[in-house]
């Protein structure tokens, strides 16, 4: 329905004004104000994506879900964030989107998402993923990234999910509001929020998630008319692997465990800042790690559903060729020299 | 002579409200068939709205796994509870307030100032006085059903007919005698149009206190189901909310009757 209503409303737009043709090339981007975002920051602001004839729109939201189901509903084009059940269930009852690239991994020696105790559980000696037993955990949703990521956390540790109680508190400032009034043990949140909690002092980070347990965690993925329109789609790709090497190259390269800041380190720090609101200082803390290319770990994505669908949240596996392409990114690597 | 007979034409008839009994059974069947053609041809995304059928299989597969009766289970503790502490604390401070004048000197003013406040806005802070247990739950539904029943049970004692108070007290009925016998029942109609008016705002309240920290319940199912874009099952919650709407009120005018025979609605 919001759909047809959509078509109307563009229509009727055309037919008013003639501007209308100039608007053509926007490409609607969905996005989240997270330091995870870098990558289509930098792109946007270096020029990368006109540079090769497309420019994108960026439309903010403020959890990973929505990001799916408006692209769903034809309202964006371009989704680039985490992975939810919810994506994967939308894909299940019939309405396509094709996942193309890396957008972020949780990777060891990567801050991203971080699991954080109350500062008194800390000093009475709880140190390990073993010792959350039986505690109360607050995540944003049931079928978000840190649900998915909790679990196996605790799995690899020969726990369950029940052994825990999952709190969901809907947003990250409400989850983490939850930690500092006492209302949950420990909590799973992006950076900034760890580090901040930390220097607040309420919280104690214990561990950092990527380090426990990798996974392919955010993605790029493609409305289903977008992908059909291939040069436009292959084209956004190429602005993409070229954000994505300048991004790369700048924060995350590494000697020996110590990272070694890139001749632009400061500058995509800046222009994180900028889109995020946050402080370069807190910024400066960590970028998630992303393929230098921006090539997904496809198997992942088939062990994450078999996970979902364990876990009841999905109904079936979705075969990788229904819901995987990695054709664009391929193409875009052969034709964006170095 | 014979009279001459007239036939006379009512000419009130247009007043006259036929009972349509059919019509009205098939509207509701006639918007369901609709709404199942409408995701059949395709014309809207089974995502976005789920065919009827569809929603029905689903609830059934909830009842087979026995999913649906866990969150049916705690919602209704959740509104029995709150009910009856809001309900039962409704009628008490209504009576006493109806009937003495220090409490209603005290109590006036505390209703009137309290009663406007949303109290789906006093959620974040009953959550931060009682936690995010059960209690802050059952106490945010207990308030929302609470005003409607003070009100109402105050309004309806004041509205006691003089003449039986004074018809009773001239047969040597003390002060308890005439509240029990007839203050409250001359109030029960009163009482039960405020149980009705809580019954409503209870469920409401029941959903919003249910979106927050909990892990079973018919708001949990709906929210939960959203974060996941499982429309179907959304439906599945919506439906069931409706369905304990409509239960509720039968269950309360069934309960009605029997309590007020007299005074057949």
């Amino acid at each position: 329905m919001r759909r047809l209503i959509a078509v109307a409303l563009v229509a009727v737009l055309a037919g008013v004004s003639g501007t209308a043709g100039a608007q053509e090339k926007k490409v609607k981007v969905g996005v989240l104000k997270l330091t995870s975002s870098a990558p289509i920051f930098v792109g946007v602001e270096k020029g990368f994506f006109k540079a090769v004839g497309v420019e994108p729109e960026l439309v903010f939201f403020q959890a990973a879900a929505p990001i799916a189901t408006a692209l769903a509903a034809g309202q964006i084009e371009v989704g680039a964030t985490g992975l939810t059940a919810a994506l994967y269930n939308i894909v299940l009852q019939g309405e396509k989107l094709w996942i193309v690239a890396d957008k972020g991994r949780e990777w060891p020696g990567y801050p991203l998402v971080g699991i954080l105790v109350q500062r008194e559980l800390w000093d009475q000696g709880l140190r390990s993923v073993k010792d959350l037993k039986g505690k109360r955990i607050g995540i944003t949703t049931l079928g978000s990234t840190f649900h998915f990521h909790l679990g196996n956390i605790l799995e690899k540790e020969g726990l369950k999910l029940a052994d825990v109680k999952v709190v969901p508190l809907q947003t990250m400032p409400s989850t983490v509001e939850a930690l500092k009034g006492k209302q949950v043990d420990a909590i799973m949140v992006p950076q900034p929020f760890p580090g901040a909690a930390e220097a607040q002092g309420f919280g104690k980070i214990l561990a950092w998630a990527g380090d426990l347990y990798p996974w392919q965690i955010a993605t790029v993925f493609y409305s289903k008319g977008f992908a059909a329109d291939r040069e436009r789609a292959v084209n956004f790709m190429k602005g993409y692997v070229r954000a994505s090497r300048y991004y790369h190259d700048a924060v995350l390269v590494r000697k020996g465990g110590l990272p070694i800041p890139g001749s632009n380190y400061d500058e995509v720090v800046q222009i994180t800042a900028k889109y995020t609101g946050a402080k370069p200082e807190i910024i400066k803390i960590g970028f998630p790690y992303q393929d230098r290319d921006g090539r997904l770990l496809v198997q992942d994505i088939d062990k994450q559903m078999k996970w979902w669908v364990g876990h009841g949240f999905m109904k079936s596996v979705i075969p990788l060729k229904e819901i995987v392409d990695t054709s664009y990114i391929e193409a875009a690597i052969q034709a964006v020299k170095e | 002579m014979t009279m001459q007979r007239m036939p006379v034409q009512d000419r009130t008839r247009f007043l006259e409200r036929r009972e349509l009994k059919a019509t009205r059974a098939l509207s509701l069947v006639g918007l369901v068939l609709l709404w199942e053609l409408l995701a059949r041809i395709g014309w809207v995304p089974r995502l976005f709205l789920p065919a009827p059928s569809d929603v029905v299989s689903e609830a059934v597969e909830m009842v087979v796994s026995g999913e649906l009766f866990i969150h049916l289970g705690s919602s209704l503790v959740r509104l029995a509870l709150g009910f009856a502490i809001g309900a039962l604390a409704g009628i008490g401070v209504g009576v006493a307030v109806g009937f003495f004048s220090l409490a209603e000197a005290v109590g006036t003013p505390v209703i009137a100032a309290t009663f406007p406040i949303p109290k789906i806005a006093l959620l974040p802070l009953l959550i931060l006085w009682l936690g995010i247990g059960e209690p802050s739950k059952v106490a945010v539904i207990a308030l929302g059903v609470f005003f409607p029943m003070a009100i109402n049970t105050f309004t309806g004692v004041r509205h006691a007919d003089p003449l039986l108070v004074k018809a009773a007290v001239s047969f040597g009925a003390g002060r308890w005698s005439v509240i029990r016998k007839v203050m409250l029942p001359s109030a029960l109609p009163m009482i039960f149009a405020g149980l009705k008016l809580g019954a409503g705002t209870a469920l409401l309240l029941l959903v919003a206190a249910e979106m927050i920290a909990v892990e079973s319940g018919v708001g949990f199912l709906i929210l939960h189901a959203s974060n996941l874009m499982a429309t179907t099952k959304l439906m599945v919650g919506i439906v069931v909310l409706s369905l304990l709407g409509v239960l509720s009120h039968w269950f309360l005018n069934w309960m009605e009757r029997a309590v007020i025979p007299w005074r057949h609605t």
